[in-house]
């Protein structure tokens, strides 16, 4: 399901905006994600040095798609970009063993801040394409994550940006927990 | 130097491109200095993309300056009259910071109507990008359809 299918079934939801936006770790494969989803070349992705938006719209609905640079020196500004957010997709690279405790304090810290309280979260364990990468079943062990995430809707979907698998089951989850959302 | 001045100067639109969103292929790039105000650019567009059920009009920004309410205004005009327009916030700019912007749109109906002939030279994408209400940059891409 790219994009587009996913606004034609918000279609019957007439004026709603719904922002997405997509965080982790530089390298996460956040930007390859974005634009899997629109069925582009990534080929050629380099290291975003700020945001990249992709929105979708049609007559009164609005999809907004943030994703925004991961590096260590890009991080401390996530924080201008929390308010309305609806859902926040959390990238980690699987193989990445090594920063795995990085990527989890850094998703701790982002579900501690109140402007994305209760915000659902979907995680998806990219770069399940390759053979070193870490099962998600492991990642949320290793993470405690089922012990860190209490207060909200959330979901570790394996996935790879590269051959697609699983970013469907991804944005279906996504769907469905903003049906969830509306209906409180 | 005002700081309005500064963030004009800091400011630079990249490239901008068209693609087919069903398929995500790029139609048309542009990678002239598009921030270059007051020159009308021009843009020689596959006719095939009028056929398109969905396109997307990408654009890659740099701000050296930080900014706060960032936002663009976006109008497509034919001839003089506005065919679309779309307005986005986007907020806070990270300094230093290149971005890119796409929005993906359905194509309108009418829009398959108008024969290419009568559209090739007469439409024009205007972008405005504000902070606020003070004025970063302004460009226009003129398209011809061939």
């Amino acid at each position: 399901m790219g994009l587009l299918s996913l606004l034609r079934k918000f279609q019957k939801e007439a004026d709603r905006e719904v922002r997405i936006l997509l965080l982790g770790l530089d390298n996460a494969g956040k930007t390859t994600i974005l634009k899997a989803l629109a069925d582009e070349d990534i080929t050629h992705i380099m290291p975003t040095q700020g945001f990249n938006i992709k929105s979708v719209a049609t007559t009164g609905f609005k999809l907004n798609v943030w994703d925004i640079g991961g590096q260590k020196k890009i991080r401390p500004y996530w924080k201008n970009y929390f308010e309305n957010t609806d859902v926040l997709i959390y990238v980690i690279d699987s193989t990445d063993k090594k920063r795995f405790d990085e990527t989890g304090v850094e998703l701790l810290e982002l579900l501690e801040e109140e402007k994305l309280s209760k915000v659902p979260v979907l995680i998806y364990a990219n770069k399940q394409d390759l053979l070193k990468s870490v099962k998600p079943s492991e990642i949320a062990t290793a993470l405690q994550l089922s012990s860190a995430i209490r207060d909200r809707q959330w979901q570790i979907q394996a996935c790879s940006a590269l051959t697609k698998e699983g970013i469907k089951d991804g944005m279906e989850w996504v769907y469905s927990s903003l049906g969830a959302q509306k209906k409180k | 130097m005002g700081t309005a001045q500064k963030k004009t100067l800091g400011f630079k639109l990249n490239w901008m491109n068209l693609r087919d969103a069903e398929s995500g292929k790029v139609l048309w790039q542009g990678d002239d200095d598009l921030t270059l105000s007051h020159k009308e650019h021009e843009a020689r567009v596959p006719k095939k993309i009028l056929k398109c059920r969905s396109v997307s009009r990408e654009i890659n920004f740099s701000s050296e300056q930080e900014m706060k309410r960032f936002r663009l205004e976006q109008r497509v005009f034919l001839n003089s009259e506005i065919l679309e327009e779309w307005f986005f916030e986007f907020g806070y700019v990270i300094p230093g910071s290149t971005n890119t912007w796409q929005n993906l749109i359905e194509a309108a109906a009418a829009n398959q109507m108008i024969p290419p002939s009568l559209l090739s030279g007469n439409v024009v994408i205007e972008t405005a990008f504000y902070d606020g209400n003070e004025e970063v940059s302004r460009s226009k891409v003129r398209l011809y359809y061939v």
